[in-house]
């Protein structure tokens, strides 16, 4: 979060961007809640994955404080997202996924 | 500089506002501060001297690749809702995973890119030089018009079986 000292054309920016990062939390809680209802497992694990995004604004001190490392956490949890959503449509266990009905031909 | 659905102006349309501000690069270590990052510079090349830019450059930059991530993770939700939430097309059995399987891909694609564009962006800011161009906004326009075409595709072929 911007400190209370800061100078004055930077607080609302830093402002702003607080709230996309509280933004792009809430977007992977919301698609890691849509998620369990589809897979539990890869549901539990977005939402698992949108703690430290969350935390990354509210608790500035922790050791992924480093602006790089934010943003690597940010493109590798969307990666991770990914892979789990390409495994769920094509190795899910529901008859429609790609691999039952691959497997029934 | 391209944000989607952030709505905010781009850093070189606000320059005239800070004529004569550095910016301070200290200020806590919220998301305004400026940290530097090898990541961010790239490997140390021989090349013109780089100095910290405005911060509010470097915060508008990370909430373009904010606004990309979310975007990322929209295409990734549309996709997997696409396999698993649409009922069968009829006759065209594959026909969710044809439209939905490339709208995750994508998502994973934009992700990388996004980070690739901002560690560019910051570089360039670094150096006083202009933005590069990204890719992103094509990449995106012609994957999503592929897969409207495909999806359209796709429901012809059922409705006609």
């Amino acid at each position: 979060m911007p400190s209370q000292n800061q100078h004055p054309p930077i607080a609302d920016p830093a402002n702003r961007t607080s709230l996309a990062w509280t933004r792009t939390a809430v977007a992977f809680a919301a698609i890691g809640g849509a998620m369990l209802k589809v897979s539990p497992v890869a549901g539990c694990v977005v939402l698992v994955l949108s703690v430290p995004i969350w935390l990354v604004v509210h608790r500035p001190h922790t050791a992924v404080a480093s602006s790089g490392r934010r943003l690597r956490l940010v493109t590798g949890t969307v990666v991770v997202v990914a892979l789990a959503a390409l495994a769920v449509a094509i190795f899910g266990h529901s008859p429609d996924s790609l691999g039952q009905l691959l497997r029934g031909r | 500089m391209t944000r989607p659905g952030d709505g905010h102006e781009s850093p070189h349309d606000r320059q005239g506002d800070q004529a004569g501000w550095a910016g301070p690069s200290a200020g806590g270590a919220g998301p305004g501060s400026a940290e530097t990052d090898p990541a961010e510079t790239g490997p140390a090349e021989t090349g013109p001297a780089e100095t910290e830019p405005d911060a509010r450059f470097t915060l508008a930059n990370e909430r373009t690749f904010l606004a990309w991530s979310r975007t990322a993770l929209a295409l990734v939700a549309a996709g997997l809702g696409v396999v698993q939430l649409l009922p069968p097309f009829p006759g065209v059995p594959v026909g969710r995973h044809v439209v939905g399987i490339p709208l995750i891909v994508l998502g994973a694609v934009i992700a990388v890119a996004a980070y690739a564009d901002m560690t560019r962006n910051q570089r360039a800011l670094r150096r006083g030089q202009p933005l590069p161009r990204s890719v992103l906004p094509r990449l995106l326009a012609a994957t999503i018009g592929g897969v409207a075409t495909v999806a359209a595709i796709v429901v012809l072929l059922s409705a006609t079986r």
